[in-house]
């Protein structure tokens, strides 16, 4: 299960995550437990990456999860 | 990023991931406890990020792994620049050196400024300062501090009655305060001189006046010794007196003194102590051992280091503790009467004037009692009794 702090649109926190599928500078792809969690904005910079822990910087606009 | 302090001592390096699966090298890095971070994608086949420089020896095996080229782009941190500090030695021993120098010429006195002294008492001083190493070219840590300058150069220089001395960056400044002998009297106003107190007159010496008592008469306070008045009493003159009237007084005093006394004295054992103080944080760098010792006196010394004219907040600094004894010293009756009289004569110089003469002494009356000598002392003064007391013209 994955928690997610957001700090307006320029930082997001996610706790408990699998991995990086996909990381660009519009677009993170996230491996959770369950799914996928897709974050997009722009001038994305992943500012800590953790086992567990990953900081993005950037301007977020959309969190979505896909479940499938 | 956490501690970019550490990061720095470490040494990082930018580096750039070339691959068309870097998320997968992204991952393999955070499995092996890799820590990489401020990652940026460029290009679709780029991204950027930074690594410390111990891990970036660890990535070789996952880059084969992933199939990813890495290149770096930037070295930083402390170890990079001491391999560029070792590659400039020149440029670096220049610095170093250029710092050294500063240091030491900031710590050298330049000047010594002498203010309000009188050509007599400049060259005075100047000696005295010769004599204590205080010139040109010495380094301060040479030298005792400035409260001690001030305390040795005050004795020495004995026509100036204050030097004040600062150390001012490199420049050591006295201001010298000289004494002022008091003007020669003015033709004071009429007047007589009256006794001070009760006493005997023992001699009088008139200068000028008409005397009105004799030798061995008592006068009590206030009696007129001298008279401004002068003449013959149908063409009277009146002149201010002068002279001196030297009455004999009584003076009793009584004291009283333990036959044991404790006091404390060194015992010239010590133990010091080497600090470098930062910021008022002693970081002690010699003598770490805690001293043992029961009573004692704590010195402490403070070294400041200066640049230009300012100090910096690095300084040397030592404690030494001296190591303190109680020590019960005990009289025997005789001693303790003879240290009595002393004290008593002693009491007595304080308050009579510095011209008086003690005539005589004796002993009214002595006991010993608890462990107390105590003493009655009579004496026998001849000091100036002569007070002036102006003529009121009106009459």
């Amino acid at each position: 299960m994955p928690r997610i702090t957001m700090i307006g649109q320029i930082h997001i926190y996610i706790e408990n995550h699998r991995g990086v599928l996909q990381f660009s500078s519009k677009e993170v792809r996230l491996l959770l437990s369950q799914g996928q969690l897709l974050i997009k904005g722009e001038q994305f910079i992943i500012k800590t990456i953790l086992p567990e822990e990953l900081l993005l910087e950037g301007k977020i606009d959309q969190v979505i999860y896909i479940n499938d | 990023m956490k501690n970019l302090w550490i990061q720095f001592f470490y040494g990082y390096v930018k580096m750039s991931i070339d691959g068309p699966y870097a998320e997968r090298f992204l991952n393999r890095c955070i499995e092996h406890e890799i820590t990489i971070w401020h990652i940026k994608r460029i290009t679709k086949e780029r991204m950027i990020c930074y690594i410390t420089l111990e891990d970036a020896k660890k990535i070789r095996p996952l880059l084969k792994m992933t199939s990813c080229k890495v290149s770096f782009i930037e070295r930083k941190g402390l170890p990079f620049l001491l391999k560029k500090m070792k590659k400039r030695l020149g440029f670096t021993l220049g610095i170093t050196s250029f710092i050294v120098i500063l240091l030491l010429l900031s710590n050298i006195v330049w000047d010594v400024k002498i203010e309000g002294a009188s050509p007599k008492v400049e060259y005075d001083l100047r000696q005295a300062l010769d004599e204590l190493g205080i010139k040109r070219g010495k380094f301060i840590y040479q030298l005792p501090n400035v409260e001690q300058i001030q305390k040795l150069v005050t004795e020495r220089v004995e026509d100036a009655t204050w030097i004040g001395v600062t150390l001012n960056g490199t420049t050591f400044e006295f201001e010298v305060v000289e004494q002022t002998l008091p003007e020669k009297e003015k033709l004071a106003s009429p007047r007589h001189l009256v006794a001070k107190k009760k006493a005997i007159i023992y001699d009088l010496f008139v200068e000028k006046g008409q005397p009105m008592v004799r030798p061995n008469e008592f006068v009590n306070k206030g009696d007129l010794l001298v008279s401004g008045i002068i003449g013959r009493e149908d063409a009277p003159q009146i002149v201010p007196a002068k002279g001196k009237v030297y009455g004999e007084i009584w003076y009793k005093s009584s004291v009283s003194i333990p036959l044991s006394n404790i006091f404390e004295t060194l015992t010239g054992e010590r133990k010091k102590s080497h600090y470098i103080s930062i910021f008022q944080y002693d970081i002690p760098i010699w003598g770490f051992s805690k001293h043992t010792f029961e009573r004692f006196e704590k010195v402490e010394n403070d070294y400041p280091i200066r640049i230009l004219k300012w100090t910096i907040p690095i300084q040397y600094k030592n404690v030494e503790w001296l190591e303190k004894q109680e020590i019960t010293r005990e009289y025997n009756k005789e001693d303790a009467l003879k240290i009595a009289k002393e004290m008593a004569k002693e009491e007595l110089r304080k308050k009579i004037p510095n011209d008086a003469i003690i005539k005589g002494e004796k002993v009214l009356h002595e006991s010993v009692d608890n462990g107390k000598v105590e003493l009655n002392i009579h004496y026998q003064v001849i000091e100036d009794i002569a007070l002036e007391q102006p003529i009121s013209q009106g009459d």
